[in-house]
């Protein structure tokens, strides 16, 4: 779960990193009350769930309460990227002697913790590790040993910086390792942190990603997280328990995995457009079945849906009786084009039947996209 | 022959006493797998499937010499179960549940390398052995005997290729699932060399997806160490781009992890690129394997 910017910046500053004084504003007159508090300048910042919002317009900077109301009321109920703004952070203008990067991910591959740090943050933090690799320096933690002080302080000698800055620095390193421990982060970021005239260091940004599969042991107090997904289709989705992406399409997918439900989409991308990406994982039952064609017929427009399951560890003779009560009780007549494989699959195919739902039983699934292009045609 | 299973190979069930931990144990018994006991603390002294439950690993390990794991824990337990299991001298374990704490699996894999312990997952459908055994929840139906190797990070994947390959009487050597989170326990490479290794496998197939580094490192090791062809096949060319926000990430790895990044890392390290599944059946075919 990803939280917004004004959110981790209060954990940030619980955990005594420095940020900007700042507010969070739903309306421009909320704005215009806490700008006045902080003083002018102020930054205006869209809070919105998605990278690259500065590029995209969703940061400005208000040098008094007239320019202020004209910048909030154009970003107050605007989009950025495609999702609407409702919130917006009003903070403290730094002054900036310079921009520094620092990141603490979980590295994939080596799977280990990883602190990455640059003397160049920004925007263009990932152009500079591509054209200026000797200014970024990263180190992994291994998870056996922990995080000690003089990881982060050799890290950054590494980038030949000033004993003072080191010092300052590499307390914002500890502090921000032990909130990525804390709160079970898969990212947590500072782009940029700010070096202020005075040789001090400001957090104006703040990311920090909470792994999912960690949320119900998390001791902290956390928003809740089918709330801020703003699709309502996708919030159906996390609600029900399957992974749900609305797409622009017209045809549906039920899949019992990620990789299946991707390469799906991929073989009905040829010739036509899917719907959404849904995957059950390993809980299908009939009852959650039935939710499921319930949350994909509530698209609009949709012609004609695709289920493609595995019966490896999902009972599918289960999901295919879900399938059929929800095809009864509510009547619906688009094609129904089912690919279930594995255990028990005899039994699904001829509850699949009993409900009017074509069956192929070849395992690739571009023979069953191709039966249901025959009887759907192109868009 | 085949890789990480085969005819020593004696399992005990982690979690037997559950809905899905007894239901599995009954498919990989029917599948002829040799498992010999179950471990659920507390409920040691029971049986399932006429299998013997044990209250912990050592005493189900000495009773019944067992020498690998399959997990059905559920994700809370996970982190402790593994380890525990790992000291009781396992040295091949297979983690099927999902959802399980990124921050649990980083220790797991690091205790596990540490300690030499081969272990999948988590969120792998697990191995299957045709004709030889299963460790996980592959259904048998899509599976064949015969001298292709499967890797995917997909579980439903790996039994999309296995049962293309054997409806076109293309038999499989070990279809293995690496699992499907970010962090796994072992990596592609690791997995890619025992196929390189075993007589009784003549080419392989990678089953890989949009995002991470684990084809892009595995191309190194393709161009570096195999003689046996690969061929590849990665979901998610129709995917949307996610809505990323950091870049910590990107910045460690230095790939792009799309799939065309990943088609020109395999291409050039001499990989066979299947642009849609079903064409693993012509290259089978190209290599006359059986």
């Amino acid at each position: 779960m990803r939280l917004h910017e004004y959110e981790a910046l209060d954990i940030f500053e619980q955990n005594g990193i420095p940020v900007p004084r700042r507010g969070i504003a739903g309306t421009m007159h909320e704005a215009l009350h806490i700008a006045g508090e902080i003083g002018y300048p102020v930054m205006l910042k869209a809070q919105v769930l998605v990278g690259g919002r500065g590029l995209a317009g969703g940061i400005r900077t208000a040098s008094t309460p007239d320019e202020l109301k004209e910048v909030a009321d154009s970003l107050l109920g605007s989009d950025i990227k495609g999702l609407p703004v409702r919130k917006i952070l009003v903070c403290e203008k730094a002054e900036i002697a310079q921009e520094l990067y620092l990141g603490i991910t979980i590295d994939g591959y080596s799977g280990k913790p990883v602190i990455v740090v640059s003397t160049e943050g920004g925007v263009l933090i990932e152009e500079t590790a591509r054209t200026s690799p000797e200014k970024i320096a990263a180190i992994h933690i291994d998870p056996n040993f922990g995080y000690y002080p003089y990881l982060a302080r050799s890290l950054l000698r590494m980038l030949g910086l000033k004993q003072q800055l080191i010092t300052a620095w590499s307390d914002v390193i500890g502090q921000l390792y032990n909130i990525a421990l804390r709160y079970e982060s898969l990212i947590a970021e500072i782009n940029p942190l700010v070096v202020l005239p005075n040789g001090g260091l400001l957090a104006v940004d703040a990311v920090l990603e909470v792994d999912d599969s960690a949320l119900s042991r998390i001791r902290f107090t956390l928003p809740d997280r089918v709330d801020r997904i703003e699709n309502p289709l996708e919030r159906r989705g996390r609600a029900i328990g399957v992974t749900y992406v609305d797409l622009d399409g017209d045809i549906g997918i039920i899949s019992s995995g990620a990789g299946l439900g991707m390469a799906s989409m991929d073989i009905i991308g040829e010739k036509m457009k899917p719907a959404n990406f849904l995957e059950t994982g390993g809980g299908i039952t009939a009852d959650l079945l039935y939710r499921c064609m319930d949350l994909i017929m509530m698209k609009q427009g949709l012609r004609a849906i695709f289920i493609n399951v595995y019966g490896g560890i999902n009972p599918i003779h289960e999901g295919a009786k879900g399938v059929i009560r929800y095809i009864q009780e509510h009547n619906v007549k688009i094609p129904i084009v089912a690919k279930a494989l594995g255990n028990r699959q005899e039994e699904t195919w001829e509850i699949f039947r009993s409900g009017g739902v074509h069956v192929v039983t070849e395992a690739a699934t571009e023979k069953a996209i191709d039966k249901l292009y025959e009887l759907v045609g192109p868009a | 022959m085949s890789i990480l299973i085969n005819d020593s190979t004696r399992v005990i069930v982690q979690g037997i006493t559950g809905r899905i931990g007894s239901a599995q144990t009954h498919w990989m018994l029917e599948y002829g797998t040799k498992v010999v006991g179950g471990v659920t603390p507390g409920k040691g002294g029971s049986s399932v499937e006429g299998v013997p439950v044990f209250d912990s690993v050592n005493e189900a390990v000495k009773e019944t010499g067992a020498n690998a794991s399959v997990f059905f824990v559920p994700a809370a337990f996970v982190l402790d179960a593994f380890l525990e299991t790992i000291d009781a001298g396992v040295k091949l374990i297979v983690i099927v549940p999902e959802h399980i704490p990124v921050k649990d699996v980083v220790k797991m894999r690091s205790y596990a390398i540490e300690k030499g312990v081969f272990a999948l997952g988590p969120t792998t459908p697990g191995i299957l052995a045709p004709g030889k055994g299963k460790m996980g929840i592959m259904p048998a139906s899509m599976f064949a005997p015969g001298r292709v190797g499967i890797i995917s990070r997909s579980g439903t994947l790996s039994y999309e290729f296995a049962g293309i390959l054997s409806e076109n009487h293309v038999g499989q050597s070990t279809v293995v699932g690496m699992g499907a989170d970010p962090v796994v326990l072992r990596n592609l490479a690791d997995i890619l060399e025992l196929f390189e290794e075993d007589e009784g496998t003549d080419a392989v197939i990678v089953v890989g997806e949009v995002g991470g580094e684990q084809e892009e490192k595995a191309a190194g090791f393709i161009s570096r160490r195999m003689k046996k062809p690969v061929a590849a096949y990665i979901a998610g060319k129709h995917s949307p781009q996610g809505k990323r926000m950091g870049h910590a990430g990107a910045i460690v790895r230095g790939t792009s992890g799309t799939v065309q990044g990943k088609h020109e890392a395999l291409r050039a390290a001499g990989a066979e690129v299947l642009e849609s599944p079903i064409h693993v059946a012509q290259w089978a075919k190209k290599y006359n394997l059986k």
